[in-house]
């Protein structure tokens, strides 16, 4: 993999603009063409069946087109955004599946907004922090991307992660460790 | 920053991927709640998402799956669901928790008391709210399975340092401890618990048969 490297290269945070602004359907279509596969990657990747991840990236790229105009690029950058909307999706998607499709539930989304706190200095510099994460990545070898990635979107626990890669235990955990302290550092945070 | 004691990394990062169980879901949000440092930890996870995201290998949509979204972008969009209306008067918890069904108090030991909160999703952990007395001294106790905990109000000390208002305790079969409860105010922690607790030493096995937790 590695080509973590030229990811996220397009300005995919105009293209949202675009969308909010304007209904730009060929904006639109350059983000369908980018995310759609690469969403039904990452719900292949978590357990969905080929059916349901090509649906479950369908109704991203829907809601991805209705609710363009709340992105925010001064606080989370556009691919950082899509995913939080296939990540919300899937777990909604989970439980509809555990309860057989039954009754309405509460939607994930809701359960991620935590923001109306009357916290003081509210803006992050998440904005800043996109490049400065995927920077951060780029630094990591292929081995430690590998991890992070099995760790982050397969559910896999450290033991299988081991196991998979051949490598011991420990050398996950100090990987993933190795990885988070990094993008702390790079975030201006003290650890 | 007053919040000393925070959730590790890795659960931060689980909880921005949606691997969290949604217990410990909830008492990750409880801490964020209070805490700008994690919320920026959980913005720096979720961008790592994005670009994660990004980096996958795509897996390829049938050849009209543009043209079958295309035609149905005119669709109105579903309406908002309403918003959930907030029953819960206790302070430090996040809106849609507060909006949840919570049981009454009910005495669990000397000193102690808890409500449970009913979660709309199942899940393997019990999430409650528990009330301990002004200097009160809880029993010496280990974990199967894990508890965590964050600080609404008050505070309490545990050879793990002192937890005030938002502070995030994790304890597990590897930690045995023994809070004593601050002077002065009641403490109210959420609790997110699997697994139960074993109260430790002499007193312990006595009053464990009256302790329900």
């Amino acid at each position: 993999m590695g080509s973590i490297r030229d990811a996220g290269r397009q300005d995919w945070a105009a293209h949202l603009a675009a969308v909010a602004m304007h209904a730009d359907r060929a904006a639109f279509a350059s983000l369908f063409a980018f995310f759609a596969p690469r969403i039904k990657a990452f719900m292949r990747r978590t357990g969905e069946s080929d059916a349901q991840a090509e649906e479950l990236a369908q109704e991203a790229m829907l809601t991805v087109w209705r609710k363009a105009a709340l992105f925010d690029p001064a606080t989370t950058g556009a691919a950082a955004w899509i995913f939080t909307i296939a990540r919300n999706l899937r777990i909604d998607a989970q439980r509809r599946a555990r309860r057989d499709g039954a009754g309405a539930t509460p939607a994930a989304t809701e359960e991620f907004e935590i923001d109306d706190a009357p916290l003081p200095d509210i803006q992050l510099a998440a904005a800043q922090s996109s490049a400065q994460v995927r920077s951060a990545l780029a630094q990591l070898s292929p081995e430690q991307i590998r991890v992070v990635e099995m760790s982050f979107f397969e559910e896999k626990p450290h033991t299988e992660i081991a196991e998979a890669l051949s490598i011991p235990i420990g050398t996950v955990k100090s990987r993933l460790r190795l990885a988070m302290k990094r993008l702390r550092s790079l975030l201006g945070e003290e650890t | 920053m007053s919040i000393a004691h925070h959730p590790s990394a890795p659960m931060v990062a689980a909880y921005a991927a949606g691997r969290l169980d949604f217990g410990q879901h909830v008492a990750v949000a409880t801490h964020l709640f209070s805490c700008q440092h994690c919320r920026n930890q959980v913005r720096a996870a979720e961008q790592t998402g994005g670009d994660l995201l990004s980096a996958l290998p795509p897996a390829p949509l049938a050849n009209d799956a543009l043209t079958r979204i295309e035609a149905r972008l005119a669709e109105p969009d579903k309406p908002p669901p309403p918003n959930p209306v907030a029953t819960s008067d206790i302070p430090g918890l996040p809106s849609f928790l507060r909006s949840y069904r919570f049981d009454a108090w009910r005495p669990v030991a000397p000193s102690l008391e808890a409500r449970a909160i009913r979660l709309p999703h199942p899940t393997p952990t019990r999430v409650f709210v528990l009330k301990a007395r002004p200097g009160s001294r809880l029993l010496l106790h280990t974990h199967k399975g894990f508890e965590l905990t964050c600080v609404l109000a008050g505070g309490f000390s545990h050879e793990g340092g002192h937890f005030g208002p938002g502070d995030f305790d994790i304890g597990d079969s590897a930690v045995s401890h023994e809070p004593s409860i601050d002077a002065g105010e009641d403490c109210i922690s959420l609790v997110a618990m699997q697994g139960s607790l074993k109260l430790r030493g002499l007193l312990g096995l006595l009053v464990q048969p009256f302790v329900r937790l």
